[in-house]
């Protein structure tokens, strides 16, 4: 009986291992390498990621250069209802995508919250590029703010304190001595953020709608061709496994080489340390 | 022990599995009445007709299948996975515009620079219907017009409801059943695809599956599918 609790441990173990990989393995499996790179050239594909690509890389300059500032406000000042700003913040990341969508829709739709106001100015935001950014920055950007704040907090304040006493003016005191310092942690945030956002399907396809060459993201290229082209499906997905990985890898290997004091060098940390 | 925690949980996961007892139809989203009324007790999956296909194929639990075109069966009947496809009812296509008027007004309008249309995708059956439909009324420049291809037919009619798109083409079934946000306008008949619904028993096929099949292709089937504005077959 001493023994049941170990194996009951291992078996546990194995059975999560095997279901977590399990799907991800069959991608590959499915289809030969070859094949999937060469399915990789279909029009279809190609103008898929290309237009992730060009919608993640905005939002992600959008999610870092206004990220970056707040997160470092909030950690750095105490104010009446910071908690609550902090939980707003968060909330995006226990959203339901779907609800993410139709919330984009009430807001920044054509009937929406803002849509008379934006009609004014000219602007529809709905079916376009614009739309897949600000679903990719709605979903993505909490995932950068949360550890921004937590690798701001993590820097002594003694040690602006000193740069304060010495003279340096609070910009200086943010670009040479918190930022360096918070590097690893605002890298991970960054990573893990570009990689929900690379991945953003339900909130687009509502709000930005899905239009090849235009709108379809990755994600919602290998949902239309689920149905005609499975092998363009698989080899999109296969893409992204690797893309992934690789995001997964940096988050976890960059930290160790950069030697920062920040303790966010798993991908985990930002969520357990506040 | 060992074995004994293994088929611990052999046992969790086949309790995951599907059991086939209770009657699974998968049904073309246009039949979101009907499907269920045929048979209240019958577990109802709807979808775009290539989606579930492609379930089926993948080998998901469906007994009876309805799809809003022939392809999606004949495609599986070709790969021996359903039995012979019988046409149960028509349906024809209308114009779908947000409740209000917004200058959309007849098919011709669809061409006007600015207008945001809302289409099926290619290979959707409504997509390709509404693509039938626009050749056939020379129109083919509204398709620079479109926004956003769609899977199924909920997408398309969700984008003109919600007045984010000007307009959509569906079938007339699913504009009825959306009635309160959208205004339907009808087209020619000259401009009209011939639109068969197709339903198939999937794999060996139970007795409680025919009967089910029966109940759709006789007269409490056409009552369903006159009320939910499908029409007979000619």
């Amino acid at each position: 009986m001493t023994r049941l609790f170990p194996v009951a441990l291992g078996a546990a173990l194995v059975v999560a291992v095997t279901f977590l990989a399990l799907p991800v393995l069959a991608i590959f499996l499915r289809v030969p390498p070859g094949e999937l790179v060469a399915q990789l050239g279909d029009e279809r594909a190609r103008d898929a990621l290309l237009v992730s690509l060009q919608t993640s890389l905005i939002a992600h300059a959008l999610i870092l250069g206004v990220g970056t500032p707040a997160a470092y406000l909030l950690a750095t000042t105490r104010f009446r209802g910071r908690a609550t700003v902090l939980s707003l913040l968060e909330l995006p990341l226990v959203l339901p995508p779907a609800v993410a969508g139709l919330g984009l829709l009430a807001a920044f739709g054509r009937r929406g919250l803002l849509g008379e106001q934006l009609q004014v100015v000219g602007l529809e935001i709905p079916f376009t590029q614009l739309a897949v950014v600000l679903a990719v920055c709605f979903v993505a950007s909490p995932f950068y703010l949360r550890a921004a704040v937590t690798a701001f907090e993590s820097v002594d304040p003694a040690l602006l304190g000193a740069a304060r006493t010495l003279g340096a003016r609070p910009l200086r005191v943010f670009a040479r001595v918190a930022l360096p310092l918070s590097l690893a942690g605002l890298g991970a945030g960054s990573t893990l953020a570009f990689a929900r956002g690379l991945g953003e399907f339900g909130a687009t396809i509502m709000f930005a709608g899905s239009l090849p060459g235009r709108t379809q993201t990755a994600p919602l290229a290998i949902y239309d061709a689920l149905d005609e082209d499975f092998d363009v499906a698989l080899a999109l997905g296969a893409l992204l496994v690797v893309v992934s990985l690789a995001l997964l890898l940096a988050v976890k290997l960059v930290p160790s080489w950069t030697r920062s004091p920040s303790p966010s060098t798993t991908l985990f940390a930002p969520f357990g340390s506040r | 022990m060992t074995r004994l925690v293994w088929l611990a949980a052999l046992a969790l996961l086949a309790g995951c599995g599907g059991n086939d007892d209770p009657l699974t139809v998968f049904a073309a989203s246009s039949l979101t009445d009907v499907a269920p009324a045929i048979d209240p007790d019958a577990t109802v999956v709807l979808g775009g007709s290539n989606d579930l296909a492609a379930q089926i194929r993948d080998g998901a639990d469906a007994d009876v299948f309805l799809s809003a075109s022939a392809k999606p069966l004949t495609d599986l009947r070709a790969e021996g996975l359903v039995g012979p496809p019988v046409a149960f009812a028509s349906n024809v296509l209308v114009l779908v515009v947000p409740a209000g008027a917004n200058g959309v007004e007849h098919l011709v309008d669809l061409t006007r620079k600015g207008v945001k249309l809302v289409l099926g995708a290619e290979g959707v059956p409504i997509g390709d219907y509404a693509r039938e439909s626009l050749e056939l009324a020379g129109l083919g420049a509204a398709l620079a017009n479109v926004v956003s291809l769609e899977e199924d037919v909920k997408g398309v009619i969700g984008k003109v409801s919600l007045g984010e798109a000007d307009a959509g083409i569906v079938y007339a079934t699913d504009a009825l059943a959306a009635s309160d946000d959208v205004t339907a306008i009808e087209i020619s008949k000259h401009f009209q695809p011939r639109i068969r619904y197709f339903a198939a028993l999937v794999g060996p096929p139970s007795d409680e599956a025919e009967r089910y099949l029966e109940r759709l292709t006789g007269a409490e089937g056409e009552r369903v599918l006159g009320d939910a504005g499908f029409r007979p077959l000619p």
